[in-house]
């Protein structure tokens, strides 16, 4: 599985959707984080912070998502099932 | 030398010129030197020989940066034509636009800009500077008045570009102004590698014939060593050219580029924001001088001035307000803070373009650029209010993303401009150019913004570019991306 010009397998993707979320979510500690934890859970996941998820995974996993597939999108468990839908 | 009933004009600068300084040379360049007496006979030469052009008001001009230029220019203005202003680059289609705009009765050209308007019909007569030196001077003393200098047409950066017919009472206005902000004298000597179809290069031009300096004109700035020494070679005072340009200057030795700048007292810059690194640099490359800004358009030249001094901040304004200019904040319908401009440097009326004259209001330019002043009176831009990019209702100016994405290295040059989207109405797009053998890709990009930009700021799309489409003076042509 090739993502973005690099190997990759299901760890890595994981790894890299942690990352983004991790960098979208600038206050969010890797202790913290959770692939569960839904949107209405967290204090500033709003509609530039979704818009800002989607841009970075389908920059780096050079994808690119419907608007209805953004839309789904509530917790880091549905941002990693939306990817590797695409990456197969 | 002839009477005029109102105040000085352009010819009365160079007749000043003569009467004082007769010997004194007032023009270098590649073609030939030219002393302010030798440039007075060939003005009025030109002038003559242009008599058979007698039907219409206007004369087209295109050519690089030349004497033949510089005489010509006069030479049309001194037969009391308003001499039309055209890009050698023009495009085939906008050169027809204007011809067509202007009622132009005759092109005047170069033999370099014949040759590129070779297949072009014109559909109006098309001479070369060889052919009008040619025809017999009819009239020895010409001199003919005419309240309109030259027509030129805006960049049209964000829109298609509008026709600005520049006043003599107007130049006279901007020119007295930057003598006296700027310190020009008979003493310096300019070295000016700008176009000269444009207002900055030409409002150089226009305060060298004023004050009686020396003016040291080169083709353009393409040859970033020979600028350089070019200030040597001609013991320069003063120097005029784009940000982009002292941005490249800055890839000199540094020992290099302060010994280049030992004798200037003058760098003058303009037409797009410098960049703070650039400014905060030359404050320490000028030991004997300064660097300075304005900020103006075509239509309203030279509206505010800055001299970037080592005591004070400011790095990134245009400046005070002119002398005898007015300079306005106002509210407009999206909230933006629209700059409008008051005062002589200011046209009363585009050319033949009555939905363009909606703009002025009561003597007041809206200029379309977006501002605000400090406490102190310093003006600082924001952008266009047409490049405004509305995310979800978030209010964003190109620049302030630009900004922070030029400190990424691997970023030679960015444009961030709007694009549609369904639920945002616009999202941030970029457009990058990436420096030659640069590994940057679009997530560090990203990572970057997402420290240094509030999150509606982040770009959603980004591509990299070859190169993005711009303007002779730098500025980018908004309207073309996509």
């Amino acid at each position: 599985m090739i993502v973005a010009g690099v190997l990759s397998n299901d760890s890595e993707v994981e790894g890299i959707i942690k990352n983004i979320f991790l960098e979208v979510f600038p206050n969010l500690s890797e202790a913290e984080f959770s692939w569960n934890k839904e949107q209405k859970d967290y204090e500033s996941w709003d509609s530039f912070t979704q818009l800002n998820l989607i841009t970075f995974v389908e920059s780096k996993f050079d994808i690119a998502l419907s608007l209805e597939e953004s839309i789904d999108i509530k917790s880091a468990h549905d941002l990693l099932k939306c990817v590797r839908s695409h990456l197969k | 030398m002839r009477s005029f009933t109102f105040k000085m004009n352009i010819i009365n600068f160079l007749e000043n010129c003569v009467e004082k300084y007769p010997t004194k040379t007032a023009l270098i360049n590649e073609e030939r030197n030219l002393t302010f007496q030798q440039l007075y006979q060939e003005v009025q030469n030109f002038s003559s020989c242009i008599e058979f052009l007698n039907k219409k008001n206007v004369i087209s001009l295109i050519a690089e940066n030349s004497t033949s230029f510089i005489i010509g220019y006069l030479g049309i203005i001194n037969s009391g034509k308003i001499v039309h202003l055209i890009s050698p680059e023009i495009s085939e289609l906008n050169l027809l636009n204007q011809i067509k705009s202007a009622d132009s009765e005759a092109i005047i050209c170069s033999n370099t800009a014949k040759k590129n308007l070779e297949y072009t019909s014109t559909q109006i007569p098309l001479f070369e500077f060889s052919d009008i030196k040619s025809k017999s001077a009819l009239n020895v003393n010409n001199s003919k008045t005419n309240d309109l200098a030259y027509l030129t047409y805006t960049s049209g950066t964000t829109s298609e570009p509008k026709g600005v017919a520049i006043s003599h009472a107007m130049i006279e206005f901007t020119t007295k102004n930057i003598v006296k902000e700027l310190g020009y004298s008979n003493l310096d000597v300019d070295v000016l590698p700008l176009p000269m179809h444009h207002s900055f290069g030409l409002g150089c031009f226009h305060t060298s014939l004023y004050v009686g300096s020396t003016l040291v004109l080169l083709k353009n700035a393409n040859n970033l060593e020979y600028v350089l020494e070019s200030l040597k070679k001609y013991n320069a005072t003063t120097l005029a050219a784009i940000p982009a340009t002292l941005t490249k200057f800055l890839k000199f030795d540094r020992n290099v580029l302060e010994n280049y700048f030992a004798d200037i007292r003058l760098v003058i810059t303009n037409s797009t924001l410098i960049p703070k690194n650039t400014v905060q640099d030359f404050k320490q490359i000028l030991k004997k001088g300064h660097l300075a800004t304005y900020y103006g358009l075509t239509e309203a030249s030279r509206s505010t001035f800055m001299i970037f001094d080592k005591n004070n901040g400011h790095e990134e304004s245009v400046g005070h307000t002119a002398p005898g200019v007015e300079i306005k904040i106002v509210n407009g319908n999206n909230n933006d803070e629209e700059i409008w401009i008051k005062g002589n440097n200011v046209i009363k009326k585009y050319w033949n373009n009555v939905k363009a004259d909606k703009n002025l209001v009561d003597g007041w330019l809206q200029t379309g650029d977006i501002g605000y002043f400090d406490e102190e009176g310093y003006l600082f831009l924001k952008g266009r209010n047409d490049d405004i990019i509305n995310v979800g209702g978030e209010k964003i100016t190109p620049y302030e993303i630009e900004e922070v994405v030029k400190q990424i290295p691997g970023v030679d040059d960015v444009a961030a401009f709007g694009v549609d989207h369904e639920i945002f109405g616009q999202v941030v797009k970029l457009n990058v150019v990436k420096s030659k053998d640069s590994d940057l890709d679009k997530s560090k990009i990203l990572t970057h913004c997402m420290k240094n930009l509030e999150k509606f700021k982040i770009p959603s799309k980004i591509d990299f570019v070859e190169s993005l489409p711009k303007t002779d003076y730098g500025k980018v042509k908004r309207f073309m991306l996509k």
